[in-house]
């Protein structure tokens, strides 16, 4: 019973079982919605079929990348691994021992699908031969009577690299997940941030890690330079000092990476210095307000007890009486505002930037329009043995797949009356192209020298 | 789409789709003779998608490589390229082009009923990851389209040969037992380009997203599709499946990387990759 369950757990069909209801498991999280992943979604297919969701709930297949039938898989399919590497260890090992035991006739030889003989012209012998050879890549034993040959010799352990790397990916991929810090802040240019808790955004909140601390960052923002090309952002480039007095660039794709944590721009957005004054032209009140209306959405703010309902419009235009923009450059920067009192319309208006409205007395100023950033900020680390094991994986399936084994043995013999070189050859993977591939390299050693 | 890059297209269309004929007419009418001249006017037709290509990058400043109609015009060029590519070099693949041409025509076709818009290179995507992401992506993609051409011609050989009277069309290509293994060795090259292709990938959606893997349906889905092929991989080495079940593994496997580029958007619009990458 034991031996038998151990049997399969250590077999290649339970890995393919395992490979492909991982794959299952895969499409059906893009099918059903994610509650992590689709939170919005999630709710209102919850609000519709709340019985449904609740039976899919109870087998976690709404959080199903980590649901407990998924890391049961992944547990067997790391199980499966480690019994088949380990059971592998000494087939590799005896696959790339080099013995004298592997140089046998090559007209008698069995496992060997390609066998050929060359009449050998005056003038090649045992050591050009082996000359040539070596110089294709092959390790030679053994002697013109009777030599044995094999190239990328070594290639078996390549698998053993490809498959480990899977293991430095999960155990990297672990200690990020326990060591992880998410989390949003918003920053306008020359605001400082030192990592405190409480200035991360509410919502979506900040993920605080199982293990280890929170983000070590500490810089005040210099300076917010977004760059737009016919409609397309193409670029922003953000300045931020350090607590050392070092400056680092952040952009898109370029993340301030500092102690295990990246901080990456994410949104962008205007705050511009607004004054209300009274008639007298005393300041009632004034602030950098953040607005998010860079991508044409409404926002608001309020001063001295008024509500003010914007929008941007970065290339300011009125056609037919109505505002619109002409682009997303910013050419023609201009706010068109309404302004409630207890809920009521009391006036609306334009403030270009750096310019003034009026309305029942008041007048509100823009002084400033510099940027504000959203960054979200991630703390993990396990991220380079991640890396590794990509790193690992690449070179494993490289080298195993490309630089497979070749194994050749042969004899230098009379056949027919005839000096020969006969041989015989095998490849891993192929048979007919290898075949193709033993004619061109035995007879061009045969014909190159025949040249000479 | 700019006007030089519009008329090249149109023409690469025109000639791959007189190429597909060609060469479904050398194997319904039995004649072998006509197979070079096709490939020939494949050539032409890839000089012309070559053109196309240039003629965008020369309107918008950089390499196509977002949105669908992008991955069509480039995605198509690295099958096609692969296709002559080995066609060139053994004269015998030349006809698996009878697999590929007609895949980047239909490519072609659909792209062009996208979004074809010229836009400046989003910032997103100034990345050398990015390049490496990309570029290996398609040449994975042009890997396992020419594992499915060997694995359709393959089969139809196979057919052939079955009868009283092969088709003599089918004597220009490889022996069944160096198609079976053509099959394989393309798989593999896919194989490890998908393999840098997501490691790559992951790489930059570090950099750009915050975590280098986010279950995003392109990402998952590209998983998926690497895993089949995995088994692929595992069926044939491990389990000795050759010949016709590695034939239809390679067709049937090509779908999830199909769906990877142009289907997941049908199946869920919640993608990071959107695929018009803002
Ligand atoms: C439990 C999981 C796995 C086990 C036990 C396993 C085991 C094996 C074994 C025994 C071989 C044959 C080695 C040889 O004969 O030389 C092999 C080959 C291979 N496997 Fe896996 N494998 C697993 C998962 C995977 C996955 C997930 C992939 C990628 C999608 C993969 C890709 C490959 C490749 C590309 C080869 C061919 C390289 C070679 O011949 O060594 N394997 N695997």
């Amino acid at each position: 019973m034991f031996t038998k369950l151990y049997k399969f757990l250590s077999s290649l069909r339970f890995t393919i079982w395992l490979i492909c209801l991982l794959g299952v498991i895969f499409a059906a999280g893009l099918w059903v919605p994610q509650k992590r992943l689709l939170k919005t979604i999630y709710l209102d297919w919850q609000q519709k079929s709340p019985d449904l969701v609740a039976f899919l709930d109870s087998f976690g297949l709404t959080t199903i990348y980590t649901s407990p039938i998924t890391v049961t898989l992944w547990l067997l399919f790391f199980l499966n691994l480690s019994l088949v590497l380990w059971q592998r260890i000494p087939v590799i090992k005896s696959r790339i021992v080099l013995s004298e035991s592997k140089i046998v006739d090559p007209e008698s030889a069995g496992g060997y699908p390609f066998h050929s003989y060359y009449p050998l012209p005056d003038g090649l012998n045992e050591d050009k031969i082996f000359a040539a050879l070596r110089k294709h890549g092959f390790t030679i034993l053994g002697n013109g009577n009777m030599f044995y040959g094999v190239k990328n010799r070594l290639s078996p352990i390549a698998f053993a690299l490809f498959h480990v790397s899977f293991f430095l990916i999960l155990f990297g991929g672990i200690i990020g997940v326990y060591t992880e810090f998410r989390g949003y802040v918003e920053l306008a240019q020359g605001e400082t941030f030192q990592g405190e808790l409480e200035r991360y955004k509410d919502d979506p909140g900040p993920k605080l890690p199982e293990i280890g601390s929170l983000p070590d960052v500490s810089f005040t923002i210099k300076s917010i330079v977004p760059r737009v090309v016919r409609n397309t952002p193409t670029g922003i480039s953000i300045m931020l000092v350090d607590s050392r007095g070092k400056s680092h660039e952040v952009g898109i794709n370029v993340p301030y990476n500092t102690n295990h944590t990246s901080v990456m721009f994410k949104h962008l957005g205007v705050a511009p210095l607004f004054i209300l004054k009274d008639s007298s032209g005393k300041e009632i009140g004034g602030a950098y307000m953040k607005l998010d209306v860079l991508k044409g959405g409404p926002d608001h703010f309020t001063l001295g007890g008024l509500l003010f309902a914007t929008r941007f419009y970065p290339d300011y235009a009125l056609v037919d009486g109505k505002p619109v923009t002409r682009s997303m450059e910013f050419n023609n920067q201009v706010f068109v505002i309404s302004v409630e009192r207890d809920g009521k319309k009391i006036a609306e208006g334009t403030v270009p930037k750096n310019g003034t409205m009026t309305f029942e007395g008041y007048r509100l100023e823009m002084q400033e329009m510099p940027f504000w950033v959203r960054f979200y900020v991630n703390k993990q680390r396990g991220l380079s043995i991640v890396y590794t094991g990509f790193a690992l994986a690449t070179i494993g399936v490289i080298w195993r797949l490309l630089f497979f084994r070749r194994e050749i043995i042969g004899s230098i013999r009379e056949k027919e009356g005839q000096l020969c070189l006969v041989v015989a050859g095998r490849s891993e993977y192929y048979k007919s192209l290898a075949e193709d591939e033993f004619v061109k390299l035995f007879s061009g050693i045969v014909r190159k020298t025949d040249e000479r | 789409m700019a006007y030089w890059e519009t008329i090249f297209y149109l023409v690469s269309m025109v000639i791959y789709a007189l190429a597909g004929g060609g060469f479904i007419y050398s194997f319904v009418f039995k004649n072998p003779r006509v197979v070079s001249k096709v490939t020939l006017l494949v050539l032409f037709g890839f000089i012309a998608q070559t053109a196309a290509i240039l003629a965008r990058f020369n309107a918008t400043g950089h390499l196509p490589w977002s949105g669908h109609y992008e991955y069509a015009l480039m995605g198509g060029w690295f099958i096609i390229a692969g296709t002559l590519f080995v066609g060139w070099q053994n004269k015998q693949l030349q006809g698996l082009a009878v697999g590929t041409v007609p895949l980047v025509l239909i490519m072609l076709g659909y792209g062009y009923m996208q979004n074809p818009a010229l836009t400046p290179m989003a910032a997103s995507l100034k990345t050398i990851w990015l390049y490496i992401h990309v570029y290996f992506a398609w040449l994975s993609f042009g890997g396992y389209s020419l594992a499915m051409a060997a694995g359709v011609v393959f089969l139809l050989k196979q057919k052939s040969e079955a009868q009283e009277v092969p088709n003599p069309s089918y004597e220009r290509f490889p022996s069944l037992g160096r198609l079976d293994e053509l099959i394989f060795r393309y798989v593999v090259f896919g194989f490890i380009t998908d393999t840098i292709m997501i490691s790559a990938g992951a790489i930059w959606a570090k950099d750009l997203w915050g975590s280098y893997w986010a279950w995003d349906p392109v990402e998952t889905w590209s998983l998926i599709s690497w895993l089949i092929y995995g088994i692929t991989i595992h069926l044939r080495v491990t389990f000795g499946w050759r010949e016709k079940r590695l034939a239809w593994l390679a067709i049937a496997a090509l779908s999830t990387v199909i769906i990877c580029f142009f289907g997941v958007n049908l199946v869920v619009n919640t993608s990071l990759h959107m695929f018009q990458v803002r």
